[in-house]
């Protein structure tokens, strides 16, 4: 399965980011081969409808399944349409603790959407 | 005839203290009340509403048994309102901005449109006599610039036009001051309502818009938009004090024209000096 992550670097142990649409980047964690792929996330300077740029990069990089601090409404109705269901990373500071909270079944699923970005309706 | 943009930057300078009270002076004039996300111009004009129409804007509908999910529509779409991956393609209507590019690239014919209401547009006679339209965008929505641009289509050439802008020097306040004449800023002497006004002297450099300077709560603050205007070489067409009784007018709904004829002739003599400048650049 492949999990993406919100990060505030390019590997397992940076500081992971506390936004979804505006996250610096997104980790793609392969948790069959263990591998990851490190994807800058071009959403960050969009004007408008990071989330929704931010769940095209991660359809089109395969996930599966994300963990991020907390996802806008338009986002959490996109990513229900792709079938990637949302877990909330909590208080894990990297993504490689978050991986693993999930693994232990530690992480609660995100299903009411969080913090409205530009269009609070 | 003069279409006069009155324009700020920074918010509550007095654009709708400056256009309202010019309006009710000439009531020849149409007022546009062009700032839709909050139009304020009718509590103070008091209008009897004549009509008032919806304002729509197109949104994306994708045909699921012609779509094959290529992705060519989210790929060419700007603002990001289409997501597409192997399963499905979905679009986001709220964050679609209607250039229909997306059904233009679809090779499959997948691409139609449908309608859904943001905002409406009301039109009447205002208690001075003076034609007033002014547009309200929907709570929630995005963008108020359809509803600006349909306001600006209403109006003919045979009145004089003013238009009470947004604040800013985002893509609503350009749709309200495109292809004016004239355009007035509204400023006050502090170092926010400058720091402001500098972006809406470039924004009207750029879109070729001659412009002058007004100066309201006068004598407030401090010099810096004096020595501004002297450095860019800006006209100050006049100053509006920083007085009490225009603040308190303004809390019953009242203009400072009604109240007190000494500003009669302050925003009369702006009102002929706008008119002068213009037979000057423009002839009209």
């Amino acid at each position: 399965m492949i999990i993406a992550l919100c990060s505030t670097g390019d590997a397992m142990e940076s500081p992971v980011d506390e936004r979804f649409g505006r996250a610096a980047y997104f980790l793609f964690y392969n948790t069959i081969t263990s591998e990851m792929v490190s994807v800058i996330n071009e959403a960050k300077t969009a004007k408008g409808g990071a989330g929704a740029l931010a769940v095209q990069l991660l359809v089109n990089n395969k996930a599966e399944l994300l963990i991020a601090p907390e996802v806008g409404p338009q986002a959490l109705d996109a990513l229900k349409k792709f079938k990637i269901p949302a877990f909330k990373q909590g208080e894990n500071t990297t993504p490689e603790l978050a991986v693993l909270a999930w693994g232990n079944g530690s992480l609660e699923m995100i299903k009411d959407p969080g913090n409205k970005g530009l269009h609070k309706v | 005839m003069m279409k006069i943009a009155v324009l700020s930057g920074k918010g509550g300078t007095g654009k709708t203290t400056v256009s309202n009270n010019l309006a009710a002076l000439n009531s020849d004039a149409i007022l546009l009340d062009c700032d839709v996300e909050e139009p304020n111009s009718h509590i103070f004009m008091n209008p009897r509403i004549k009509g008032d129409e919806d304002v729509a804007k197109d949104y994306p509908v994708i045909d699921e048994e012609k779509c094959v999910h290529c992705g060519e529509c989210a790929r060419f779409c700007h603002y990001n309102a289409i997501i597409s991956g192997p399963s499905a393609t979905i679009t986001m209507k709220e964050i679609c901005h209607s250039c229909r590019g997306c059904a233009l690239v679809c090779q499959h014919d997948a691409i139609t449109y449908k309608q859904r209401e943001i905002g409406k547009i009301y039109s009447g006679t205002s208690r001075f006599g003076t034609e007033l339209v002014y547009g309200e965008l929907k709570t929630g929505e995005l963008s108020g610039v359809p509803i600006i641009n349909k306001i600006r289509e209403m109006t003919g050439e045979e009145h004089s036009i003013l238009i009470d802008s947004p604040p800013g020097t985002a893509c609503s306040t350009v749709a309200a001051v495109e292809d004016c004449d004239y355009a007035l800023i509204v400023t006050e002497p502090t170092p926010f309502g400058v720091s402001d006004m500098k972006m809406v002297v470039e924004m009207l450099r750029t879109m070729k818009i001659p412009f002058s300077v007004i100066i309201n709560k006068a004598w407030l603050g401090d010099r810096e938009v004096y020595d501004y205007c002297r450095e860019e070489n800006l006209e100050i067409l006049g100053e509006i004090p920083f007085d009490r009784d225009i603040a308190e007018a303004y809390s019953t709904g009242k203009l400072i024209v009604e109240c007190d004829p000494k500003y009669e002739d302050i925003f009369q003599s702006l009102w002929n000096k706008i008119h002068f400048i213009g037979e000057r650049i423009h002839g009209c």
